[in-house]
């Protein structure tokens, strides 16, 4: 019962903080973001860039042939205008499973392509024997490996019968047959959830703990028929509450009933649960924000860092395994998928509940050793 | 209702003790005045004995609770009034009062009434944020009486406040005592416990050097005092001296040989003047 009055009151307390607005308006700022700002359906074609303005006109007609002899559907090129820096230039476009391909009508809005957005441009040329130069603008980063491959290709070092014949012994596994993807909106998605519930627990847990040092509030909770845990319990409930909520106003708009609340909730609680303990063990040994900002920062960047390996799959090092906001991501990236692997579900929920419980124990008994400090 | 034997206390968990052997003992319905001057160890005692601080060494035990294993039913009994107020201030008066209140099992105390006590009725659905400094220590000490102690915890209930409200604070201090209250209070406002305090402990730099009554004090040492005010000059000068203090007599043997002598009276020692005659020290 106290702690059900404990509780509430920290909500009204909450609702009167600048944090509780902080939160709930950044849960809108980033659906307004995804909503705008992120594209929902990404094109998943490479934009390509040729100039070939310099070759005869039958030079030409027989590399469009070639593009249309490559694809399994019969294409047309496209007459488009494509914006370059501050002109705009006629392309012929072809559009194939894969690729964008622009035949650009001009050759320094090539090179402004390729130097200033940063795109595929390849110029071709006739050479001094009536045979074509290919001319790649290389961005810098493309590997060696690369490069002697466009040398080998372009200078008939290997005959492309040969390649044909080695790319047909190749035997081709698919791991997953169709895979559900996600779109880029509901792929950012986790990530959101994610660092809205972990980090955001983590600093405002502590903004309330640091008020409440600074007011002496928790000395005269402890002189009280009341537990300590009773206190510290309900400012997570706090967090638990305001997690849900800012989970939902993300979550809502963007999937409707496309996903497992019940797990959402689950996953959500148990995460704040354990963030937040996480976040009153810190608060236990500093006197205010600006002694613990060190370590809180620190913990931050640690807890980003799965972020990299889930934008760029290639990189994924074991360790990574071992930062729970890597468990976090994948669980909800699979609430989100609708996928239905209860058990990884269960088990992170499970390892974040565990985890919650051994550091609100600590967090306990620290609070009680340390009442009077600060 | 609190006894304590041969208590320590270090904050920094070696030999530089705050509280170094401290034995004393509280009968209930007393009120026992902890005086000493700033830094002495009194807000240390005290949070001890509340248990905000864990006993490090020696034996406390409060209202029949050993103190080494603290049980929160125990602050049923409890009180306290902290020296730094200590309220959220994001609540009005009455709200914090409201609230606080749920955190006991036993009966507790109308808000309103309360309120009234200190003198805060009408600021009652003021943010406690935007009290003064004196309204948010009468709202911590008004906040101490809620749960009906019967062992009541006060560190310098009176201090910053203005001397009528002070006075106001004394009468409801002596009230509550009237009904059976113990008080513990820490002060070094000496004429506060002179006034209140059954019993009083002079504690210097950790140590409790002096246990007694302000009046077998004042027997013992007080009507040895002459005030004597004199002419030097163009000065008034006025000292104290004691009748049983050698040097003093010759002083004063002296003061009546050369200077003319405007008043001069035997005077009742002020507890403070006791204090610096047993301890050696001041009270600031
Ligand atoms: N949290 C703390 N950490 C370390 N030392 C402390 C702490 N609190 C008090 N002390 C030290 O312990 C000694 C006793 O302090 P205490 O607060 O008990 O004095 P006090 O008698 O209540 O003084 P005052 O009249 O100023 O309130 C002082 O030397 C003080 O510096
Ligand atoms: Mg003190």
């Amino acid at each position: 019962m106290k702690l059900w009055y404990s509780f509430l009151k920290e909500l009204q307390l909450s609702s009167k903080s600048w944090y509780f607005y902080i939160e709930v308006g950044m849960a809108f700022v980033l659906l307004l973001i995804l909503l705008i700002a992120v594209p929902e359906k990404s094109d998943p074609r490479i934009d390509e860039y040729l100039y070939a303005g310099d070759l005869p006109q039958d030079y030409v007609e027989v590399i469009y042939r070639s593009i249309l002899d490559e694809e399994d559907e019969a294409i047309t090129p496209q007459q488009v205008e494509v914006q370059v820096g501050d002109g705009v230039y006629e392309a012929d476009l072809f559009v194939t499973d894969t690729r964008n391909l622009y035949f650009i009508q001009d050759r320094e809005a090539l090179r402004i392509l390729a130097e200033e957005d940063r795109e595929i441009a390849v110029e071709i040329l006739l050479g001094s024997e009536g045979d074509m130069i290919y001319r790649y603008y290389l961005q810098g980063y493309e590997s060696q490996r690369l490069k002697n491959l466009y040398m080998i290709l372009h200078n008939n070092l290997v005959s492309p019968s040969f390649i044909q014949r080695h790319m047909e012994t190749q035997t081709v596994k698919t791991l997953e047959e169709s895979p559900v993807t996600l779109n880029n909106r509901e792929n950012v998605l986790p990530v959101f959830l994610t660092y809205n519930g972990s980090l955001m627990g983590l600093f405002i847990i502590a903004a309330y703990i640091f008020l409440d040092k600074q007011e002496g509030i928790i000395l005269a909770y402890a002189v009280t028929a009341s537990k300590v845990w009773h206190y510290l319990l309900s400012k997570i409930g706090v967090l638990m509450v305001t997690m849900l909520g800012t989970s939902l106003i993300l979550v809502v708009p963007m999937m409707g009933f496309g996903v497992n609340y019940l797990n959402l909730f689950l996953l959500v609680t148990v995460s704040a649960f354990a963030f937040s303990s996480l976040g009153l063990v810190l608060t236990s040994y500093y006197r205010d924000m600006m002694q613990s900002f060190g370590v809180f920062y620190i913990l931050i960047v640690f807890l980003m860092i799965p972020n990299i390996s889930y934008f760029t799959p290639s990189w994924e090092p074991q360790w990574i395994h071992f930062l729970p906001t890597y468990h976090l991501l994948e669980g909800f990236k699979e609430i989100i998928l609708g996928g239905d692997d209860i058990r990884y579900l269960l088990s992170v929920s499970g390892g974040y509940l565990l985890c919650g419980l051994v550091l609100f124990w600590f967090a306990n008994h620290r609070f009680k050793k340390t009442l009077t400090m600060g | 209702m609190i006894t304590v034997k041969n208590l320590y206390h270090s904050y920094s968990k070696d030999d530089q003790y705050a509280v170094k052997d401290v034995s004393f003992e509280i009968k209930e319905g007393e009120i026992f005045g902890f005086l000493g001057p700033s830094g002495a160890g009194k807000s240390t005692t005290q949070g001890i004995l509340t248990g905000l601080l864990q006993l490090q060494k020696g034996e406390v035990n409060v209202a029949g609770y050993d103190v080494k294993h603290i049980k929160n039913v125990m602050f049923n009994k409890i009180g306290m009034s902290f020296e730094q107020s200590n309220v959220y201030s994001k609540m009005t008066g009455r709200e914090n009062l409201a609230f606080y209140r749920k955190l006991f099992d036993v009966e507790t105390r109308d808000p309103e009434e309360l309120l009234k006590l200190v003198g805060l009725s009408d600021k009652g659905d003021i943010k406690a944020g935007d009290y003064s400094k004196g309204m948010k220590h009468r709202l911590t000490f008004a906040r101490s009486m809620i749960n009906h102690p019967t062992l009541w915890f006060l560190d310098e209930p009176t201090t910053g406040l203005d001397p009528a409200i002070a006075s106001e604070i004394k009468g409801i201090i002596k009230e509550e005592n009237k009904k059976g209250v113990t008080v513990f209070l820490t002060t070094h406002n000496m004429y506060i416990a002179d006034e209140l305090c059954d019993r009083v402990g002079f504690i210097v730099d950790g140590r409790l050097v002096l246990i007694d009554s302000p009046k077998n004090l004042k027997l013992q040492y007080g009507e040895k005092f002459i005030e004597v005010e004199y002419v030097a000059g163009d000065e008034i000068i006025k000292e104290s001296l004691s009748f049983v203090n050698q040097e003093d007599i010759g002083r004063l043997k002296i003061i009546l040989d050369t200077y003319p002598i405007q008043t001069m009276h035997t005077k009742e020692a002020t507890l403070e003047e006791i204090f610096i005659k047993v301890t050696g020290r001041g009270l600031v």
